[in-house]
C-alpha cells in the first residue's frame, strides 16, 4: 500500500538506523517507523537514546529503562487501529550496556578490575564514538537474539558522523594494532609491563610521559594487558558489528531539516555512508513549510482590512520559509542523486503524542503527501 | 541587570538545531562592535560563523575577520600540535615524539586528552597578552558542542583533577578548571526555542553547568520567537475559512508556546530571558546576524 521507498524497508529490514544531527526529529521518526511496522504485523522494538522522556511519553510509557518494555495496546487506541504484532520500546543506557558487555566477554577474575578502572569509564562513556559503538553493539547482539523482527534504532547527538560510522574500526583497530603488541609483548612475557614500557621506547616514551605523566601511561598499558585477556571475544563483536551495519538486511534513515544550513551535514553523512558501503533507504526531510496555496491567497482577499493583513503577512512568512525549504531540499536531491527524499511537514505543534506519530507515519510512508 | 561586557569567557550552548551558532555570531560581532577585540571558537565542526557573517572560512588558525573580530575554529589535530609544542618546547623534539606512532596512538585512548587540547587551546588565549600587557583578546565566545557534549567537554578539566595522576596534564587542568568557575571571568549563555525539548535542555544543561563545572548561567536567549498577532476573536472569525483557520491558529499556538517557554526558563534559570524573533529572510547571512545582534543589545551591553 505504501507509496515510498520505506514501505518495503518495514516489511523486510530487520535493522534501520534513523541518523542525522542534533534536532531533526530523528527520535520521533524511529517510533514512528516502530509503531508503523508493528500495526502492519511485525514484532518492532525502538531502541533510543534521547536522555529525555519523549518517545516513552509518545508511547504511553511511565518510564523507558535500560530494559525493553512492551507498549500497552491501550496507547495506541486513540488511533483506532490495533496492532498485529508487538511493539517494544526501551531507552538505552550506556554505561549499564558498557558494563553489561564487560561482564560477558572478560574472563571472570578480570571483570572487576577492568570496571573499576579509571581507563575503561573513560573509554564507556567519554571517548569519541564509543557511545555510538555501543548502541550499535546493543542492536547486534538484539539482532542475534532474534526476538524482534525489525529493531528501530535512533542514534545519539552526534557532533562527527565519522564518529559513528567508524566506532567498529576504532575499535578493531584498538585491539588489532601492532604499538599495543609491541609494547606489551615483552611485559608479558617478564610480567613487569610498567618497566619495559620504559626501556624499550626510550626517550621518545620520555619525552610523551613529560606531556601525560608516568603514571598515567603505566596505568594504560596496564589496563590494555587486563583487556588483552578478553581480545578475541570483543573482537568477534566488533567484526559482527561492522558484518551488521553492511548487511543487506539493514538500512539507515537519514533524517534531515530542510533549511539550507543545516543541508551541508545531511549531505555530508549522506556521502559518508555511501563511502562506507552502508544503504541509505530514505532521506527524510522533517518539518518543511507546505507553500501557502493560490486558494488560500484569494480567500485572504475577502477578510476584513485588520485580518486580511495579519493573514497575509503570516502567509507571506510562511511563503518565505516555503521557499527556503524548497531551495534546501532541492540541493539536498542534487547532492544525493537515486536516494529516495520524503517530506514530512511541518505540524501545528510538535509531534508528543501517539497521534502526531500516526500523522507522522501517514506521511513517512506516503499515504499522505504535500 | 549588568552586561556580558564585565565578563570575558562567554560560553554559548543549547540543544542541536536551536541557533547556538547564530546567537554566538551575534553575540562576538557586537562585541566587536563595542570595540573589544575579540575571539570567536568554534569546536572541531563545520565552520558556520565566518560563514554567517560573510567572511571566508578561518580554519584552525586564529584569523581577523574584520575591526576587533577575530575567529577559529578549534581542531584537535592542530591543538594537540600547539600543546605539544608548549609543552616540549620544540619543534623537532615534537615531531620525534608527536609523530611517532605509538605516540599516535596512545593519545588517542588517553581520557579527556583530545577535550582537554581543544579547551586549553581557548583558555590559552584567553589568557594570552599583548607585548604593552593588555589582554590581546577582551572577549571571547565559545560556540560550545550541544548539551550533552557541551557538559562533558567543559567538566575535563574537573574530571582530570579529581581523576589523573599528579602530572602535567592535571596541573593544565588545573588552571583550566580556575577560569571556567570564576563567575568574574566566565557566564554561560543557554539557547532554546519556543518548544518543549530544547527548554527542557536548556534547564538541564543550567542544572549540569552549576551543579558539575560550577559555571554559572548569566542569561538565556529564546530564539525564533513567534510574537502575538492573532486574537481569540480573530480566530473566530476565520472559522469560515478552514485552511487560513489552521495558519492562523498554528501562528496563535507557536505564539503561546513562547510566552510559556519564556516564563518556564525564567523561572527555573533565575536569569534574564532574551527573545529573538524569528526571521524571514530569504537568505542567512549577515543581515541576519545584525537584527539578532539588535535584540541582544541589552544582554551584552546592560540596562542603563
Amino acid at each position: 500500500m505504501s507509496t515510498t521507498a520505506l514501505g518495503p524497508a518495514l516489511a523486510k529490514k530487520r535493522v534501520l538506523i534513523c541518523v542525522g544531527s542534533g534536532g531533526v526529529g530523528k527520535t520521533t521518526v524511529a517510533a514512528t517507523l516502530g509503531l508503523r511496522a508493528a500495526v502492519d504485523g511485525r514484532d518492532s522494538l525502538v531502541c533510543t537514546i534521547d536522555p529525555a522522556k519523549r518517545l516513552a511519553n509518545s508511547l504511553g510509557l511511565s518510564a523507558l529503562g535500560n530494559a525493553e518494555t512492551q507498549v500497552p495496546a491501550s496507547a495506541l487506541e486513540p488511533l483506532g487501529v490495533t496492532a498485529r504484532a508487538s511493539l517494544h520500546a526501551m531507552m538505552l543506557d550506556m554505561k549499564q550496556t558498557w558494563d553489561d558487555l564487560i561482564t560477558r566477554v572478560a574472563p571472570p577474575d578480570q571483570r572487576e578490575r577492568i570496571l573499576a578502572n579509571r581507563f575503561y569509564q573513560s573509554l564507556s562513556t567519554a571517548l569519541a564514538g564509543s557511545q555510538e559503538y555501543i548502541a550499535m553493539e546493543k542492536v547486534w547482539e538484539l539482532r542475534r537474539k532474534g526476538e524482534y523482527e525489525l529493531v528501530v534504532l535512533d542514534t545519539p547527538p552526534t557532533a562527527h558522523a565519522l564518529d559513528f560510522l567508524d566506532a567498529p574500526n576504532r575499535v578493531l583497530d584498538f585491539l588489532d594494532n601492532e604499538a599495543a603488541k609491541w609494547l606489551l609483548a615483552p611485559a608479558l612475557k617478564a610480567g613487569k609491563l610498567g618497566m619495559s614500557l620504559f626501556n624499550r621506547s626510550g626517550y621518545v616514551l620520555r619525552a610523551l610521559s613529560k606531556f601525560t605523566g608516568t603514571e598515567m601511561l603505566q596505568e594504560l598499558s596496564s589496563f590494555m594487558l587486563s583487556l588483552s585477556g578478553m581480545n578475541e571475544g570483543f573482537r568477534e563483536r566488533a567484526r559482527g558489528v561492522r558484518a551488521l551495519l553492511e548487511d543487506a538486511s539493514t538500512g539507515f534513515v537519514l533524517v534531515t531539516s530542510p533549511h539550507p544550513e543545516r543541508m551541508d551535514e545531511a549531505i555530508h553523512f549522506s556521502t559518508l555512508l555511501k563511502q562506507h558501503r552502508m544503504e541509505v533507504v530514505a532521506l527524510v526531510v522533517n518539518r518543511v513549510h507546505p507553500l501557502p496555496t493560490e486558494a488560500m491567497w484569494q480567500d485572504a482577499a475577502t477578510l476584513t482590512p485588520t485580518r486580511r493583513a495579519k493573514v497575509e503577512e503570516t502567509l507571506r512568512e510562511l511563503q518565505v520559509l516555503a521557499e527556503q525549504d524548497g531551495r534546501g531540499i532541492a540541493q539536498l536531491q542534487a547532492a544525493c542523486p537515486g536516494i529516495p527524499l520524503i517530506q514530512v511537514p511541518r505540524f501545528g505543534l510538535d509531534v508528543h503524542d501517539i497521534t502526531s506519530l500516526w500523522q507522522t507515519g501517514r506521511f513517512l510512508l506516503g499515504d499522505d503527501t504535500f | 541587570m549588568a552586561g556580558l561586557l564585565d565578563k570575558r569567557l562567554w560560553v554559548v550552548s543549547g540543544k542541536g538545531g536551536v541557533g547556538k551558532s547564530t546567537v554566538a555570531a551575534a553575540l562576538a560581532l557586537r562585541s566587536a562592535r563595542a570595540g573589544r577585540r575579540t575571539l570567536v571558537c568554534e569546536v572541531n565542526t563545520q565552520e558556520r560563523i565566518s560563514r554567517f557573517l560573510e567572511h571566508p572560512a578561518a580554519g584552525p588558525e586564529v584569523k581577523l575577520l574584520e575591526e576587533n573580530l577575530w575567529a577559529v575554529d578549534v581542531r584537535p589535530q592542530e591543538a594537540m600540535r600547539e600543546y605539544g609544542l608548549m609543552v616540549l618546547r620544540f619543534e623537532a623534539l615534537y615531531k620525534t615524539v608527536f609523530e611517532n606512532r605509538l605516540v599516535r596512538y596512545f593519545l588517542r585512548f588517553i581520557p579527556s586528552l583530545q577535550e582537554l587540547v581543544l579547551l586549553g587551546k581557548i583558555m590559552y588565549h584567553l589568557q594570552e597578552k599583548l607585548p604593552d600587557g593588555r589582554w590581546r583578546f577582551d572577549t571571547i565566545v565559545l560556540d560550545a558542542p550541544a548539551t550533552g557534549h557541551a557538559i562533558s567537554f567543559l567538566s575535563v578539566p574537573q574530571v582530570l583533577v579529581q581523576t589523573v595522576p599528579q602530572g602535567p596534564m592535571s596541573r593544565e587542568a588545573q588552571k583550566m578548571r580556575d577560569l571556567l568557575v570564576d563567575p568574574a571571568v566566565t557566564a554561560a549563555v543557554l539557547v532554546a526555542l519556543p518548544e518543549e525539548m530544547p527548554v527542557n535542555e536548556a534547564l538541564e544543561l543550567h542544572a549540569a553547568l552549576k551543579d558539575k563545572v560550577h559555571i554559572r548561567t548569566h542569561a538565556a536567549v529564546l530564539n525564533q520567537a513567534i510574537p502575538e498577532r492573532f486574537t481569540e476573536a480573530d480566530l473566530e472569525a476565520l472559522a469560515g475559512h478552514p485552511e487560513l483557520h489552521r495558519v492562523a491558529q498554528a501562528n496563535h499556538d507557536r505564539a503561546s508556546l513562547t510566552v510559556l517557554a519564556g516564563t518556564k526558563l525564567e523561572r527555573n534559570l533565575h536569569a534574564p530571558v532574551f527573545n529573538v524573533p524569528r526571521l524571514y529572510l530569504p537568505t542567512f547571512g549577515r543581515d541576519a546576524i545584525e537584527q539578532v545582534m539588535g535584540h541582544l543589545e541589552a544582554l551584552v551591553m546592560g540596562d542603563k
